[in-house]
């Protein structure tokens, strides 16, 4: 992992693409058999782009960006836009450009710029929402579940308390609590401690919430009046009666956190309580709806259980009733499913209608419909964590890690528009990630759709440094890119208009080029340009949004058809000759990803509850390469006496009772200590003197499992273990079973076996030999 | 006719002596008033009587220390009631068989004593335990009713408040009076430590108060849904006073400052009613409006009928008078069931719809509070004394009243605010010393073949301190076939309440001209039949004769058609006025109601002036003048008092000493800005005592005092002598 992190294969341009060069039709496009995508990492950090203080220059046909790959008459002061060739005038600001006096944009090593401008001289883009004349606060409406026991409520309590006590003074919180009615608290009322009641078994819609919260024009002014200033919210006085400065709600919020009662409502014996989720996210969002689109606004809702009470509902409150299965979901045997789905996808179209964000954070032993929740999150760029308990470090540390500062900060970003804008003949299906289509047609937009399409531009309203996007690309059916035209290269640009936390309107340029190649003459090129991590998590991606969105999909023999038609198209071998095949390197690693994939989470959904599979494809789709190629093919480390830390073959032949493994499977990170250092640390050696060594050891895992638990959102579960202890399933799953039950009289001592019916990695590869050479 | 000569009753309410005197053992006339104690022995007789054959009863009313009602428990034997009739033991019971019998005497049936009960029988067949038995030598007692008089446990005294906070209800400061009231009233509030109390204030929208008591502050719950009214919490927005005191005290701190700037004009009262409603209907108990403008919004809104004078006069008139939206009656049965009493405070300076909103308290037991554009410097004694007696008065919680007679004379009908739960039974969410009902009897067709008849009232209530009861008030009545000693015998305030409370009925639809001419017909009626009984031994000619009994009765009558439900038309009294009046009335007991009626008239200068010896004297000026314009002389300073209002009457030659004692600087300017304050000297320092003392002898309302000089018209009309 860390070597892989040194080697940076992203770059300063957080791009990364399934194939780096590209065929030049859409005939051999599809004889690539994997799609041609890029991942991007819109505002990813990096130390080396450049920050320029000024606003850029748009070509005037077809408002790309200038960037370093246009080509610039000095003479003429005339810059020719490589993406549709017109030939731009530089305004009166650029007459000093010489070739030893080149603006930032214009840099060859440059290919990615941030603008920035001073936030008083307003906008970089007509195009975009009008950004106001000074920089509104950050909003944060915090939405809590009280249908739980005491002691859940308490621990999500005090997590609320502090994150209030970690935000900026001036941001600005808002409060929703809910159970079998929804309240949104009056933080601004000062005589007493005040809320506003909806009912949970109600659809309210925004003008509605809006008219009983007192925030509308049509009704007189409810009780109670706006306190201090009006914080730049123009379009509705009064939102700041429930939207006020951290620092003058904080002991406001800590006293109500302090008397909020657990839902008062009696629950039937036998029966779920009433929770009214959907009313109480409808009532957020349309307070929200008070403040100006465009603002940085998250919903940070805090829930722990399923809906039971109107809009919204996933399962009937009847505890006899289990909450819907993917067996379920199958056989169309979930009757809330669909109307929930329904329900979170008209909130989602108005956060992003409204350009704020959503985030969940789920706590509970079942589940509590991140299912049918998902698209109100993924659609806003929202942050999703699932964990079992409000108690628990999964949760607990990643909430604290999204209102921390510093170096840990996520660094939560609003506001975000993403534009592509390619070269002739390129045509963009669709992105797959945190995002939603704002519906702009244009020239390079496809007519197939994957994922949010029919556009060249989408919304993020939340988005942060890890924010990553996969889109797909197609080529033109008809376009002249024939082979011997002129043009070798190609041209992709990115351009991301975001607010950063501090409200500083931003502007990143991305512009890629890469080659096209001439693949019916020869595939070596091709080949080379062959990415074969990004390859895979794409596959991931597609698999995984095939499986969600169409009716019947069998992923694993989907998987295994295109990993055998790649094999076949670029594999080397004799026809009919098994033991003949061979796979160039730069295709290597590929088949055992597809191997792992096939196991994983993300296509054996049966062993996980929907909830869990939502999540995991969420991160998914919305983590770099480098962590979702963890989440598909988890790494696994070696620790013994004997050499330093090596990585081990994910195998259950890395098992052994004197080494300790660490096993990065994303979502969970194990400790997995062998019988014989469990032993010696259970008689306590490594307290003694004489045994240091043992000491290091046993430490050393202890300390990189940490490093990972630190630089990751969500927290993962951290599981220690030993051989053959309770927990060790953690680890177990995860490996190949290459001694099986089956081969159990193979097995070498000290080594551990895997119940499991589940082929091996060998196994696997003969079968995929044997059907890549059939002719 | 000389009017001097005209019967006056400067003695105010005088009860018919011969009923008690006659019968030792009955009830005291504070309970039960007939309109007379000669009952009929047939229909045609009762027939040619003319005036109402009927009573007034009061079941709760106060008496005076050493003289209270006693209470008797039965304790597992029971209570003994007649097996056929449910007639509970009384005085009148007749023991036989040596003690194992008693007769009833409503319907004679022999019962057996139970072997608890037993007693031996002294010679003269009285029982030998009789000086220990109240039940058996008391008109009036109260049982301790054992379980099978509930049908759930006794509640305990419950206070709700609905308390408008919109901007007239703040601006004109009833918000901070009734908040400061309640407040002081919570020591006092009777049922410690089980009293429960909750709130809901509203204006467009609805504010519920979770008052747990283990949070530091209240919680306000805004409910604005107005379609689609739900209640908020399940529980703590009625809450033991005990428990969360510290929480209601913060509550009502907090009341006035909450909404000191509130300028929302509108009023959701009736998804408010609903809404407390909706708290209340477990427990029952008595919910307080405190309401300051028409309903505007939601169920129950209300338009302006105004005062169109067009409609006087006209068959529609009638319709004013009487709730617009069935919403009101519909909620006072829905409260009335779940035994919930309303009473109703009205502040507005503009047209309420009190007629509407009456309809809550009329049948629900309740009263209706008026105080037409009620402002704190000048109403606000009065809402805190009134408020403070409504919370403060011993109160029967979740009653029924049953008026049982002897056998062929049966209750006809019932006159008062409450409902009818069934032919005979009168529910009674809230009852308390300060109501009273009229009843009118009629006879079955057979004759009363016997010497006497009987009464009994019984009121099963639940008491404040949680104990179930049945005070029962039993009086027996001759018969007679004499209708002269139907006359003598006749009793002028239990006729004249009865009177009132048809008058102030037919109101509700006749025309205000139909209901005067109804009362004045029938009392001309009964005199002309006295008159005839009379004449032919007398030869009297065409003087008025009436019986001593009856002397004051055209005078009341009059009165009755003069008072504020009935008097004049459009231009006399505003509608809400007498509607207001009209709900206070059909409540008043006998008294109270003759005095508002024929009030009192002191003169008070002459003793001001008198160096005062005593704090006692002032019984002595407490003697009442005729209510005619020859008692006024304008060297003096007058008092005048119905109950409701103490009008001082400033003579134009009174001594300007007296006026500037009295008023200090304000004594020249134009008294109906003027309120009366305590000034420091002797003279004024006496009238307040004064005041104070008239005041106290009546604590069921405040009077407030109203000032007028000689001459200062309308206002002097308006205020006076409507007699
Ligand atoms: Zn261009
Ligand atoms: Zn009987």
């Amino acid at each position: 992992m860390a070597e892989m992190a040194n080697m940076d294969p992203e770059g300063m341009d957080g791009v990364r693409m399934t194939w780096n060069v590209w065929p030049r039709t859409k005939v051999e496009a599809s004889k690539c058999v994997v799609p041609l995508a890029a991942s991007i990492s819109p505002i990813r950090r990096h130390s080396d782009i450049p920050s320029l203080p000024y606003a850029p220059l748009r070509c005037r046909t077809c408002v790309s960006v200038l960037n370093a790959f246009s080509r610039v008459d000095f003479a003429a002061k005339i810059w020719i836009c490589p993406f549709c060739f017109q030939r731009n005038p530089f305004p009166p600001q650029y007459h000093m450009i010489s070739d030893t006096n080149l603006p930032g944009e214009l840099y060859p090593q440059y290919t990615t710029v941030e603008y920035a401008l001073p936030p008083s001289t307003g906008q970089f883009d007509p195009r975009t929402a009008a950004a106001p004349p000074q920089t509104p606060p950050p909003v944060f409406v915090f939405v809590l579940d009280t249908c739980m026991i005491e002691e859940e409520l308490g621990f999500a309590k005090s997590a609320l308390k502090q994150a209030i006590g970690l935000l900026p003074e001036n941001a600005l919180v808002g409060f929703v609590s809910f159970g079998t009615q929804a309240h949104v608290h009056e933080l601004g009322f000062s005589e007493m401690s005040k809320v506003f009641v909806f009912k949970g078994n109600k659809e309210v819609s925004k003008d509605q919430v809006l008219d009983q919260l007192g925030l509308s024009s049509r009704r007189a002014p409810t009780s109670g009046f706006p306190k201090g200033a009006q914080n730049g919210f123009q379009s509705a006085a009064g939102v700041n009666r429930f939207l006020l400065p951290a620092s003058d709600c904080e002991y406001t919020l800590d006293l109500l956190l302090d008397e909020l009662q657990t839902d008062q409502w009696p629950v039937q014996p036998g029966h779920r309580p009433q929770r009214c989720t959907g009313v109480a996210l409808s009532v957020a969002a349309g307070l929200l709806g008070a403040c100006l689109p465009g603002t940085g606004v998250r919903i940070v809702a805090l829930v722990g259980g399923p809906c039971t009470e109107g809009p919204g509902t996933i399962i009937s409150k009847d505890l006899s009733d289990p909450v819907r299965s993917h067996k379920d979901l199958d056989k169309d045997a979930a009757p809330y499913y669909k109307k929930a789905v329904k329900f979170y996808d008209s909130i989602a179209k108005q956060l992003v209608a409204q350009g704020h964000v959503l985030d969940l954070f789920a706590s509970a032993l079942d589940q509590v419909g991140v299912a049918e929740m998902k698209v109100a999150v993924e659609s806003t760029g929202g942050l999703v964590v699932l964990s079992e308990s409000f108690g628990h470090s999964v949760f607990k540390d990643s909430f604290k890690r999204v209102f921390e500062d510093g170096e840990q900060s996520l660094g939560l970003c609003f506001n975000g528009t993403l534009e592509i804008n390619c070269s002739k003949d390129i045509k963009i299906q669709g992105v797959i990630g945190p995002c939603s289509s704002l519906e702009k047609k244009g020239a390079s937009v496809a007519d197939t759709v994957i994922g949010e399409g029919n556009t060249n531009a989408w919304k993020l309203c939340g988005l942060d440094k890890s924010t990553c996007l996969t889109v797909f690309f197609d080529l033109s059916s008809t376009g002249s890119n024939a082979p011997g035209t002129v043009n070798p290269q190609f041209y992709l640009q990115f351009v991301t208009s975001y607010q950063n936390p501090e409200g500083q309107t931003l502007l990143r340029v991305t512009t890629i080029t890469r080659q096209w190649v001439d693949t019916a003459l020869s595939t070596e090129e091709l080949v080379q340009g062959f990415d074969q991590e990004t390859a895979a998590v794409v596959m991931a991606r597609l698999a995984s949004f095939k499986m969600e969105t169409e009716e019947g999909f069998d992923a694993t023999r989907w998987l295994d058809r295109t990993l055998i038609r790649l094999c076949s198209k670029f594999g080397d071998y004799r026809k009919d000759d098994p033991t003949s095949f061979t796979l160039n390197p730069y295709f290597s690693l590929f088949p055992q990803f597809m191997f792992n994939l096939r196991r994983s989470q993300f296509v054996q959904v049966f062993n996980n509850s929907p909830d869990e599979t939502a999540y995991f494809r969420m991160l998914l789709n919305r983590e770099n390469i480098s962590n979702a190629t963890v989440m598909i093919q988890p790494s696994l480390t070696s620790y013994t006496f004997s050499s330093p830390p090596q990585p081990a073959l994910l195998d259950v032949a890395s098992i052994a009772a004197d080494r300790i493994l660490l096993l990065d499977a994303y979502f969970s990170v194990v400790v997995f200590h062998g019988m014989t250092i469990a032993q010696w640390r259970n008689m306590g050696y490594h307290e003694q003197p004489e045994h240091e060594a043992f000491a290091q050891l046993l430490q050393a895992p202890q300390e990189d499992s940490q490093m990972i638990v630190r630089e990751r959102f969500p927290v993962p579960r951290l599981v220690v273990c030993d051989q053959h202890g309770s927990q060790a399933r953690f680890l177990l799953a995860k490996l190949n079973p290459s001694a099986t039950y089956n081969s159990a009289n193979e097995m070498s001592a000290g080594s551990d076996v895997i119940f499991t019916d589940d082929v091996s990695l060998q196994v696997f590869f003969e079968h995929l030999q044997k059907l890549a050479v059939q002719s | 006719l000389d009017p001097s000569s005209f019967p006056r009753p400067l003695d105010g309410d005088v009860v018919p002596k011969s009923f008690s005197e006659m019968y030792p053992m009955n009830c005291h006339s504070r309970y039960l008033r007939l309109t007379t104690s000669a009952i009929p022995s047939s229909q045609s007789l009762a027939s040619r009587w003319h005036l109402p054959l009927g009573a007034v009863v009061c079941p709760l009313a106060e008496a005076p220390e050493g003289e209270e009602v006693p209470l008797v428990d039965f304790g597992s034997s029971g209570i003994i009631r007649c097996r056929r009739c449910r007639t509970y033991v009384n005085p009148y019971v007749e023991f036989t068989d040596s003690g194992r019998k008693w007769r009833c005497n409503i319907c004679s049936l022999l019962n057996d004593v139970p072997g608890e009960y037993f007693s031996h029988l002294d010679a003269t067949g009285r029982r030998m335990d009789m000086d220990q038995r109240p039940e058996l030598t008391k008109g009036s007692v109260d049982f301790i009713a054992p379980t099978e008089y509930m049908v759930r446990p006794p509640v305990p005294p419950t206070y709700f408040f609905l308390i408008d906070v919109s901007f007239s209800a703040t601006k004109s400061g009833m918000l901070e009076v009734a908040a400061q009231t309640i407040k002081s009233c919570l020591d006092n509030l009777p049922g410690y430590p089980r009293t429960q109390i909750g709130f809901i204030t509203y204006d467009s929208t609805l504010h519920f108060y979770n008052l747990k008591s283990s949070l530091s502050q209240p919680q306000m719950m805004v409910v604005s849904d107005l379609d689609d009214i739900f209640i908020p919490l399940p529980d703590d927005l009625l809450v033991n006073l005990s428990e969360s005191r510290s929480v209601v005290e913060a509550f009502l701190d907090s009341l006035p400052l909450m909404f000191q700037d509130n300028v929302n004009v509108e009023s959701a009262f009736g998804p408010a009613l609903r809404a407390a409603y909706m708290v209340m209907n477990q427990l029952g108990g008595k919910l307080l409006i405190l309401q300051n403008s028409l309903p505007s919004l939601g169920a129950g809104r209300l338009k302006l009928r105004g005062d169109d004078p067009r409609v006087y006069g006209t068959d529609k008139e009638y319709a004013l008078r009487v709730a617009e939206d069935n919403f009101y009656k519909q909620m006072a049965a829905d409260c009335t069931k779940f035994q919930i009493g309303i009473n109703v405070y009205a502040f507005s300076d503009k047209y309420t719809d009190i007629a509407s909103l009456g309809t809550l308290a009329k049948y629900t037991g309740g009263q209706v509070y008026y105080y037409p554009g009620f402002q704190s410097s000048i109403h606000g004694d009065k809402l805190r004394h009134e408020l403070a007696r409504d919370l403060t008065r011993e109160t029967a919680w979740e009653s029924v009243m049953r008026i049982r007679c002897g056998k062929g004379i049966r209750s006809s009908s019932y006159h008062g605010n409450f409902m009818l739960r069934s032919t005979d039974l009168l529910a009674l969410p809230a009852v308390d010393c300060d109501k009273a009902y009229a009843v009118q009897l009629a006879l079955e067709e057979t004759l009363l073949s016997t010497q006497t008849v009987y009464f009994q009232v019984a009121l099963l209530y639940t008491a404040s301190c949680g104990e179930r009861r049945i005070r029962v008030h039993t009086a027996i009545a001759p018969v007679v076939t004499d209708l002269g000693e139907m006359y003598r015998q006749a009793d002028t305030g239990a006729i004249v309440s009865v009177y009132a409370r048809l008058a102030i009925e037919k109101t509700l639809s006749s025309k205000l001209d139909d209901a005067r001419n109804v009362i004045q017909q029938k009392i001309v009626k009964a005199l002309r039949e006295y008159r005839n009984l009379h004449s032919v031994q007398h030869r009297l000619g065409s003087r008025l004769i009436y019986p001593e009994s009856l002397k004051f009765l055209p005078l009341y009558g009059l009165a009755i058609c003069k008072s504020t439900p009935l008097h004049g038309g459009p231009a006399d009294a505003s509608l809400d006025e007498r509607c207001a009046a009209g709900f206070t009335m059909m409540a008043l007991p006998v008294k109270k109601l003759l005095k508002l009626l024929y009030p009192s008239l002191y003169r008070v200068d002459e003793w001001l002036l008198k160096a005062s010896v005593d704090h006692d004297d002032v019984k002595d000026v407490l003697r009442r003048l005729p209510l005619a314009a020859e008692s006024l002389d304008s060297r003096g300073l007058y008092i005048y008092d119905d109950g409701f209002r103490l009008v001082l009457w400033f003579g134009r030659m009174l001594s300007p000493d007296i006026a500037k004692n009295l008023l200090g600087a304000d004594f020249a300017a134009e008294l109906s800005k003027v309120t009366l304050e305590e000034q420091e000297n002797g003279i004024s320092k006496k009238l307040m005592r004064l005041i104070k003392k008239v005041r106290e002898n009546d604590p069921s309302y405040h009077p407030m005092c109203l000032l007028v000089r000689q001459g200062e018209q309308p206002r002097e009309g308006f205020l006076l002598l409507r007699n």
